[in-house]
């Protein structure tokens, strides 16, 4: 019983091993559709300011966001002919 | 890849009358780009830039994690890639297959090896060794600042007709198209939409409101045939050409006005996805169908009798197609967004030629676009009511006179088969393109509606084009307050409203009428503006070259200044020939002058002294753009004197070294 609920067990982890470089991809995937199309990265923000600004308090998703797209839109030209 | 690439070639100049695969298109310009990609852009980055991957770029020693980033070089060549093609390699090499397709094939392929990804590379270099500075300050800082202005007006000059012109070829894609038109208003509330949707429903979410977006707008597509069979409907929804340009006119100035989040960075993100997805489908349509050509490939038309658009092949082929050959544009982008992003220096290669060569391939999918139509619908459709009449009756008459066919009905069956009201004389370019489009992608999917696949070429352009009006006006607006700032400090606060507002204004009216006048123009507008264009997108690149020249000079690498020179000196025999001959040909089809007289010499009308005013301006515009492109390389050729003469110290003002972390190859 035991040896079959370890086995139950198992094969849950097993399938978790092998779903996470499945998700960890997707989510690669995506991180990388952003970056070619100009797409803020939060998650990538909160972890660029853990790095180099400790101790104060990061943007908000929506504060990252605003101040990503009036850079990036709000002026130099991002669009040619 | 050599033997393939001459084997294409060789096939391309042999077949004279007679139907050739598409894929040797293809075929000789992958072929070349591949060659000159493996050597010259190599001998470019080693010797001539001598790039090193010991030196830190600006995106590593700036990282901010906003603008400056480093970025892996796939993924910036996807990003840079994006930025630099739009409508431009779509429409140039349409509109110069009236000289048949083998210039525009030339062209297209020489000029992106020998000139526009050398030019693109070169700027890209400078400005990562600059911390990303732009062209006019750099060409302030190592010229002189007679060139820094120069290159300043050159800019603005460029804007405002290069804003007028593709806002033309929408105008004169969507007049008289219900189903057109229903979609790209469409995309109006879609963007507002989706711009809510990222600031507030879910903060930054820019793919999930992007793949919501997509699905409206597909579905607006499918939509748009309901539209235009219902009579209510398709009334509503069909405006004719002075009305479109208005609504343009009232678009541009809100965009420009509102937050970018609202309208601009959604609209943006959508055309930036249907960007890329269409250019890799439509490459993926060609090889699978491999479609014939059926233009001939040198018209008789290469002697400047073009009805299309006057003028010879030299210098007319160059001018019409800038983006795709050479496109001074693209030096903006080169030292605007890219160069903060590059990883490592060898990268640039990649991104700076490579990205610019991928633009020529674009370019080349519109020549077969265009060699796949029969001449007789291609001429039917991209020339003037003036020369064709109005009936397609007319039209075959007058393009039997040329040696072409157009049997009667066809026109007629090929706009119901398309979903439109007439094809005839829709100029511009974007409805040929639709129409070779919907060919080739509707052979891929057989039995699919062609006329969703031309409603889906004319959106996809469409929203292109207004991507670009969009971004465009707003740099007009920015680059006219720093003007502004000059003459009275408070203009030049870019968020101040009153300055943002007077400063859309000026730059809307004035592209705004420009196209107005090319909607009213009985010749339809393309005719005269579009070499204009031309002209200044080429002054533009030969403001960059200059700058690339003297820089090289300055870093004491004269023996391999001709890399830059070469293009240059081609760059200034075409703009200034062009230039001369638009202004004061005798031809009054050609010269705005001669056109002048002509209309002087007829009845006085109500619409002749504005016509005789137009032609005068589009001189003087041209006549501007002459002289600019004379002071910066004489600005230039001065500084290499200087310099050469050992008068003045080889100086460079690059970023100094700091050593990189990322080890090469990594």
């Amino acid at each position: 019983m035991a040896a079959g609920a370890s086995g139950i067990e198992g094969g849950r982890a097993a399938a978790q091993a092998r779903e996470r470089p499945v998700r960890r991809s997707l989510g690669g995937l995506l991180a990388v559709v952003r970056q070619i199309v100009g797409a803020p990265d939060y998650g990538r923000y909160l972890v660029h300011h853990a790095a180099c600004h400790p101790g104060t308090a990061p943007l908000s998703a929506r504060e990252h966001y605003l101040e990503f797209v009036s850079r990036r839109f709000g002026g130099g030209a991002t669009r040619c002919c | 890849m050599a033997a393939l690439g001459a084997t294409a070639f060789a096939l391309l100049a042999l077949s004279r009358g007679e139907s050739i695969s598409a894929a040797w298109i293809l075929c000789a310009g992958v072929a070349s780009y591949a060659i000159a990609y493996r050597f010259y852009a190599r001998f470019l980055a080693l010797k001539v830039f001598a790039l090193d991957d010991r030196r830190a770029t600006p995106a590593e020693r700036l990282n901010n994690d906003r603008d400056f980033v480093p970025t892996n070089k796939w993924v910036l060549y996807g990003h840079h890639f994006s930025a630099i093609a739009g409508a431009g390699p779509l429409i140039g090499p349409m509109l110069a297959s009236q000289f048949g397709f083998l210039p525009g094939t030339l062209w297209l392929i020489a000029g992106v090896v020998a000139g526009g990804a050398v030019q693109d590379f070169t700027i890209l270099v400078l400005s990562m060794r600059r911390d990303g500075k732009s062209l006019g300050q750099m060409a302030k800082e190592e010229v002189n600042s007679v060139a820094g202005v120069a290159a300043m007006l050159a800019i603005l000059a460029i804007m405002i007709i290069l804003l007028a012109v593709l806002a033309l070829v929408v105008v004169n894609a969507l007049r008289s198209s219900p189903w057109g038109l229903f979609i790209i208003a469409s995309t109006i509330p879609i963007a507002l939409l989706m711009g809510w949707w990222m600031r507030s429903v879910r903060p930054g979410h820019v793919l999930e409101a992007s793949a919501i977006g997509m699905v409206l707008l597909l579905g607006a597509l499918v939509a748009g045939q309901w539209v235009s069979r219902d009579p209510t409907w398709s009334r509503w929804f069909t405006w004719s050409g002075t009305d479109l340009s208005f609504a343009m006119i009232v678009y541009g100035f809100f965009a420009s006005v509102l937050p970018v989040w609202l309208l601009l960075a959604p609209r943006g993100y959508l055309s930036t996805f249907l960007k890329i997805g269409t250019v890799l489908v439509l490459a993926g349509a060609i090889l699978v169908v491999l479609p014939q050509t059926r233009m001939p490939a040198i018209s008789q038309f290469v002697d400047g009798t073009g009805p299309v658009f006057a003028g010879k092949v030299f210098p007319f082929a160059f001018i019409t197609i800038a983006c795709g050959a050479i496109s001074g544009f693209h030096a903006l982008i080169a030292s605007g967004t890219t160069p903060k992003m590059v990883m490592r220096e060898s990268e640039s290669r990649m991104i700076g030629y490579g990205g610019m060569l991928m633009e020529s391939f674009v370019g080349l999918m519109a020549v077969i676009a265009a060699a796949t139509l029969e001449p007789g619908v291609y001429f039917a459709m991209n020339v003037p009511s003036g020369v064709l009449g109005t009936t397609g009756d007319s039209a075959a008459r007058v393009i039997a006179q040329w040696g072409f066919t157009l049997h009667p009905g066809q026109m007629e069956a090929l706009a119901r088969q398309m979903g439109e009201a007439t094809l005839l004389s829709r100029t511009g370019g974007a409805p040929s393109l639709a129409v070779g489009m919907a060919a080739i992608l509707g052979g891929v999917v057989k039995g699919s509606g062609l006329a969703l696949w031309y409603h889906f070429a004319i959106m996809f352009e469409a929203l292109f084009i207004l991507t670009t009006v969009d971004a465009g006006t707003r740099v007009g607006r920015f680059m006219l307050q720093e003007l502004g700032a000059h003459l009275w400090k408070p203009f030049g606060r870019t968020s101040w409203y009153p300055s943002i507002v007077l400063s859309s204004a000026l730059i809307v009216a004035g592209w705004g009428y420009f196209l107005y006048q090319g909607v009213v123009d009985p010749l339809g507008g393309i005719n005269s503006l579009w070499p204009l264009f031309g002209i200044a997108n080429q002054l533009l690149a030969a403001v960059a070259l200059c700058v690339g020249t003297t820089v090289l000079i300055k870093m004491e690498k004269q023996r391999y200044a001709w890399t830059t020179l070469v293009p240059l000196a081609w760059l200034a025999a075409v703009t200034l020939t062009a230039g001369w001959q638009k202004v004061f040909a005798a031809d009054p089809r050609l010269g705005f002058l001669s056109h002048a007289r002509v209309v002087a010499r007829g009845t006085a009308t109500a619409s002749s002294a504005r016509l005789i005013f137009n032609d005068r301006l589009d001189a003087a515009l041209a006549l501007v753009f002459m002289a600019v492109v004379l002071v910066v390389i004489a600005a230039s050729a001065r500084e290499w004197w200087l310099v050469l003469s050992r008068r003045k110290a080889p100086t460079v003002n690059e970023a100094a070294f700091v050593p990189s972390a990322y080890a090469a190859g990594d």
